[in-house]
């Protein structure tokens, strides 16, 4: 079947109940997005679906369609997003292993949200689980990521 | 023992399961990792004077750093340590993570030591290039050395000018490294050391292009995902492989000593063939329950002595079990061959790894490869060695690249867990309420992946850090590990140290004493946490009226070469408390990287508020109870508290980080519910049935 990924359509040769997840990261190679549980509790894989956050670990692929499907790759490959930039001036990552997801979150609040709160934050990104602990950093992420967003244009 | 030799014991693997403790003299690791001697070359145009540092003619320069990071930064802190003394611009360094090589000395990452013990030997490392290159460019010259400077990856003298690290290289390698005295650079003529500094896998995280060891994947590989038994102890009996072979992709059914395992193409294939394997399990106690076995625990405390005269108080807690939850599941590739081994694996213990893969193929150690990507935390699991067992074996079967992949269920239902224990702490308080006798006793398990942490004495010296002017002792007992226990952050100062500081916040809220004077009575001849305790409750404005419902908490830990103190507030108001603020003073020596640290601390706070507000493992009816972090209530960003790192000035050699802050933090978070609502926490997690 053929699914879109970053802006390409891509052949997948997967059965279609195969998860998502899988399906980006066996056959397509986009590594990107991570596996945390499998079962859509962590975040670890979180994805946009039509730029809304969708978790690809309990999405079959064959119910993807003709959507669009955007992983942390397709923010932007050289770093150049408000969001990856923001996520790296402010040293976010430890480990790093969830960021991917958490900043996927990101990119869809800010997407309906440009100057969102405290409480934006936490209602869009509750889902993400950061094993490290990173939240306070998340958080001025997310806020810093906004202001370069508004400062850019929107992306 | 010592206490700082017990801080240096680490894990050797032998026969792949069981696990033998040695003890690495600081000394020792200094001379092998500090020199100039091995592995130095200079040929094919670079100029390599040391395992760790190699210079190349353009300039750029690659760190090779002998330690795993799993989030703790130290492919950056390391780093920074070897181009300070090098002399050359952090953005020319290039840092690549060392394989298991017996070059690099000791490389297990543990006991928040990877700073502490590479200070020197790895600055000594980036000094020794440093000094042959300005030894070299001094001859060329015709001048001394002494008026020649490094900077920014040249050398420069006065009248001769200028010349670049890498027109240097073939002249430097020729030189005798015995002949050039090393000298470091003094710590006011620090450039990188002390600055804050991002992480060098930055760019590579945001991007999607990090890759950790779920990200291996080899040519004609396969994955590979175990059955594990239900019940905590069984093992199969039959298995009935048909339909699980008979899902497309799925290659074989193997039996492992720790379950079943299928092998496919891809992960999905595997995991949908591990759904379809018909098991027959045997052994295991379908009774067995981690509320009995807190019971069990606390029955087993050890008595106390007899106290001297005085008003008698006492406290009892239980601690729970803690699964590790790394972010990223466990797994190992391996790729056995007819006379070889390489395995990719994010690994705190490499030659482990090592020796556990010759030893399980036959196949000598210095034909075998462990290369080491990105780990997604490790909290001491990843210094386990049963996955790199799964993997090994699985791929001598198959003959080809194996990766097992545990999911989120295995991991948090199948990994080590950090032991429960119990406690009963006894004090007698003079006519003010303050302490002048003490005495902990406690319960707990050993740490069965490393069975030298079965000897109480060992147990006690880990993890009593009791440094207040109370006299008293601890006695603790040790019962048969129901279950496989091991190393978690902080290891048993996560349990010992977090009931001595309830305990005397407990003597405070008794007798209606100040938290912190409390402390800063007993803390008289410690200098160190005393400035930390100062430096923690003024930031913290201690003494300041909260609103109602909202308690502080406070606590100190001395540990890792390093001190630290914590308050915590927290609001008990609402229907389940919530951590408002925490408030950390550290005093760790001289900081390598101010934001790394600052991480480490925020890191070791998210886990208290974690522990102390939800999360724990429980057994019943014979089986972990949580599966992932839908019911392993680890702290997400809404309920995170704010947290505050205050650097106490220090220039004391460096201490450890990665472990210091969760001890206090839980004890601080526990006693500011104490406060708030005048009830005295039973143990962890204060809220609901403990175990």
């Amino acid at each position: 079947m053929r699914i879109r990924v970053n802006g390409s359509t891509r052949h997948v040769d997967l059965p279609a109940d195969t998860p998502t997840l899988w399906a980006l990261r066996d056959g397509l190679g986009v590594l990107g997005p991570k596996y945390g549980c499998g079962v859509g509790a962590c975040g670890a894989c979180t994805s946009l679906l039509d730029g809304a956050p969708f978790r690809p670990c309990t999405t079959p692929v064959g119910d993807v369609g003709r959507r669009e499907i955007t992983t942390v790759e397709g923010l932007s490959p050289d770093g150049s997003h408000p969001v990856q930039r923001a996520w790296a001036e402010l040293d976010v990552p430890q480990c790093g292993y969830c960021q991917a997801g958490q900043m996927m979150s990101a990119a869809a609040l800010l997407r309906h949200t440009p100057d969102p709160t405290d409480a934006d934050i936490d209602a869009a990104l509750r889902d993400n689980v950061c094993r490290c602990g990173t939240y306070p950093r998340i958080r001025a992420a997310v806020h810093r990521a906004a202001q370069l967003r508004r400062e850019g244009g929107d992306r | 023992m010592t206490a700082s030799m017990n801080r240096r014991v680490f894990l050797s693997a032998t026969g792949g399961a069981a696990l033998v403790l040695a003890v690495v003299p600081e000394a020792a690791a200094d001379a092998r990792t500090g020199t100039a001697a091995p592995g130095a070359s200079g040929t094919g145009g670079e100029f390599a004077p040391n395992a760790f540092v190699r210079v190349e003619r353009d300039g750029r320069v690659e760190v090779t750093v002998p330690r795993t990071d799993i989030g703790q930064g130290v492919r950056t802190s390391l780093a920074m340590l070897v181009a300070e003394e090098l002399a050359v611009p952090f953005a020319a360094v290039r840092v690549r993570t060392a394989e298991a090589d017996p070059r690099y000395g000791g490389q297990m990452t543990a006991g928040s030591t990877s700073v502490r013990f590479l200070f020197t030997p790895l600055r000594r490392a980036g000094a020794t290039g440093r000094v042959l290159l300005v030894r070299a460019a001094a001859l060329r010259w015709g001048v001394p050395d002494a008026e020649c400077r490094a900077v920014d990856g040249r050398v420069v003298h006065p009248r001769s000018g200028m010349l670049p690290y890498g027109r240097l290289l073939a002249d430097a390698a020729a030189l005798d490294p015995a002949t050039v005295p090393v000298t470091l650079v003094p710590r006011d003529e620090w450039k990188i050391i002390g600055r804050r500094r991002r992480r060098v896998d930055n760019a590579d995280v945001v991007t999607g292009r990090a890759r950790y060891g779920m990200d291996v994947a080899r040519p004609d590989g396969l994955v590979a995902v175990v059955a594990r038994p239900p019940l905590i102890g069984a093992s199969a009996e039959q298995v009935d492989a048909a339909a699980a072979l008979a899902v497309p992709d799925v290659v074989a059914v193997e039996r492992l000593p720790s379950g079943v395992a299928v092998l496919a193409r891809h992960t999905a294939a595997a995991l949908r063939g591990r759904e379809r394997l018909a098991v027959t399990w045997a052994g295991g106690d379908p009774t067995a329950s981690s509320a009995d076995w807190l019971d069990e625990l606390a029955e087993a405390v050890p008595a106390a002595p007899e106290a001297p005269p005085g008003t008698p108080f006492s406290a009892s807690f239980r601690m729970p079990m803690l699964a590790h939850a790394c972010m990223e599941p466990i797994n190992a590739t391996a790729h056995v061959t007819d006379d070889a081994v390489h395995v990719w694996v994010p690994t705190q213990f490499p030659e482990g790894v090592q020796q556990q893969a010759a030893e399980l193929t036959g196949i000598d150690v210095s034909r075998v490869r462990v290369e080491i990507p990105l780990g997604g935390g490790g909290f001491g699991r990843r210094s386990e060695t049963d996955v790199t067992e799964e993997a090994i074996r699985l791929s001598a079967l198959a003959r080809r690249p194996v990766k097992v992949m545990w999911s989120r269920d295995d991991d948090t239902r199948h990994g080590s867990m950090r032991p429960a224990s119990a406690h009963t702490l006894h004090a007698v308080l003079d006519e003010r309420g303050m302490p002048v006798w003490r005495h902990h006793a406690f319960a707990t398990w050993p740490l069965t992946v490393a069975p030298f942490f079965g000897r109480p004495e060992l147990i006690v010296q880990n993890g009593d850090r009791f440094r207040y002017a109370v006299p008293g002792t601890v006695t603790a007992r040790v019962l048969p590990a129901p279950l496989r226990t091991g190393f978690w952050r902080s290891v048993y100062a996560g349990q010992v140290v977090v009931a001595e500081e309830m305990f005397l916040t407990a003597l405070a809220v008794r007798g209606g004493l100040d938290q912190v004077a409390l402390r800063r009575d007993l803390l008289a001849g410690e200098p160190r946490l005393l400035a930390c305790l100062e430096a923690a409750a003024s930031a913290f404005g201690w003494g300041a009226t909260l609103p109602a419902g909202h308690g502080a908490g406070v606590a100190c830990l001395d540990d890792y070469g390093s001190a630290v103190a914590v308050v915590a507030e927290v609001d008990c108001s609402g229907e389940r408390p919530r951590a408002v603020r925490v408030v950390v003073a550290v005093d760790v020596g001289v900081v390598v990287n101010p934001s790394g640290l600052e991480a480490q601390v925020q890191g070791g706070v998210a886990d208290a508020v974690s522990t102390v507000l939800g999360a724990q493992i429980t057994v019943r009816q014979g089986a972990v109870v949580q599966s992932s972090f839908r019911d392993y209530a680890w702290l997400r960003i809404d309920r995170a508290p704010r947290v505050e790192v205050v650097l106490v000035p220090s220039s004391a050699e460096p201490g450890g980080a990665g472990e210091l802050s969760y001890p206090p933090s839980a004890a601080a978070l526990a006693g500011a519910v104490h406060a708030a609502t005048g009830r005295l926490p039973a143990g962890l997690p204060v809220v609901g049935e403990i175990g």
